[in-house]
């Protein structure tokens, strides 16, 4: 299993969660990518859709943990 | 661009659509990255469920003829030139008309009597200066259709007589290279994708001219309505570019917009067909 980072905190809807979905993309399942954000609308927002592609996803504070696929 | 490498992306592309639901199977390799300055251009299609880094990839490698720099042809052409489609030749040999003006939105006033093809090749490169535009001077006529499709992945036409699209349609079949056709009239049009020898194609569908066809010069039409035709025809080449989204094949749409009703007509390819029919 392959752990990257994303540091999206200077970034505004929508291009966390494209910047987050490009990352995603380049990973395999499995794998995991965490993702340092503001609090506010990338922390509600890129959750939500990275569960809507299917991908398994936890949030500690921060920094939302996205596993591919699952 | 290497012959070689025309048709990874798209076909990268489609995998990626395609195994979008089968998590289970291993993905695709991983496409080159983008640029920053692609990454912002893009982001209102790369932020798309089906859309992504290997689609983006697939229209930054095509080859795409665009076949009319008018009514149809402006709203194809800025929007493959906006998507970031690679290498976007405008075919036309005729200036820019006052009359043009109320529905052809690539050509302003002071454009009057420029070179269509120019006109039109000038502002998509204002569009996005990462792309190839290539101004074509020229009427598609059947004997010089053939060497004008080489190289390219797909042909949009955009012209606005029944010769022309039959000239096109028979040299997309014998090249084996997709098409997008269409036409528009008053406030209705029509809009079709082929895949030679695989699916339905124009002459399938029309297998003669229309006795009572109506010409442009006698019928008219309004600007939206070849706006409406144009961008549906645009979707349809992005659609078989990046295999995104299945697109209007083996048959075609039927557009009033006056009773704001579309309707899909199936089409079945001819054996008989003198295009295709021996593909």
């Amino acid at each position: 299993m392959v752990a990257r980072t994303l540091d999206i905190t200077g970034l505004t809807c929508p291009m966390t969660w494209v910047h987050t979905k490009l990352a995603l993309e380049r990973m395999a399942p499995g794998d995991a990518l965490e993702v340092r954000c503001r609090p506010g609308e990338a922390l509600e927002s890129v959750p939500r859709s990275a569960r809507e592609a299917g991908h398994g996803v936890t949030v500690e504070g921060t920094t939302i943990r996205i596993v591919v696929g699952g | 661009m290497s012959n070689s490498r025309r048709g990874f992306f798209r076909e990268l592309a489609s995998a990626v659509a395609s195994a979008r639901d089968a998590t289970a199977e291993p993905g695709p390799p991983p496409p080159p990255d983008l640029t920053d300055e692609e990454i912002a251009r893009y982001s209102r299609q790369l932020v798309l469920p089906e859309w992504g880094a290997a689609a983006q990839l697939a229209v930054s490698e095509a080859s795409v003829l665009v076949i009319g720099a008018g009514a149809l042809g402006a709203p194809v052409a800025l929007y493959l030139a906006g998507a970031g489609v690679g290498r976007i030749g405008i075919l036309d040999d005729d200036a820019v008309e006052l009359s043009n003006l109320h529905r052809q939105l690539l050509h302003f006033t002071p454009d009057i009597g420029a070179p269509k093809a120019e006109s039109a090749a000038a502002k998509l490169r204002y569009l996005n200066p990462g792309i190839v535009v290539e101004p074509y001077q020229v009427r598609v006529e059947a004997d010089n259709a053939a060497a004008l499709l080489e190289g390219q992945d797909l042909v949009v036409d955009c012209s606005d007589s029944f010769a022309t699209r039959y000239a096109v349609n028979a040299a997309c079949c014998a090249a084996r290279v997709p098409l997008v056709q269409a036409g528009v009239l008053g406030m209705s049009g029509l809009v079709m994708s082929v895949k030679p020898g695989r699916t339905a194609c124009y002459r399938c569908a029309f297998p003669v001219e229309p006795q009572d066809a109506p010409r442009c010069a006698d019928a008219g039409v309004l600007g939206p309505a070849a706006g409406v035709i144009g961008s549906l025809q645009a979707l349809e080449a992005l659609k078989l570019l990046t295999g995104v989204a299945p697109a209007i094949a083996d048959g075609f749409l039927q557009v009033d917009l006056a009773a704001a009703e579309f309707l899909r007509v199936r089409v079945r390819r001819r054996g008989d067909c003198p295009d295709c029919g021996a593909l």
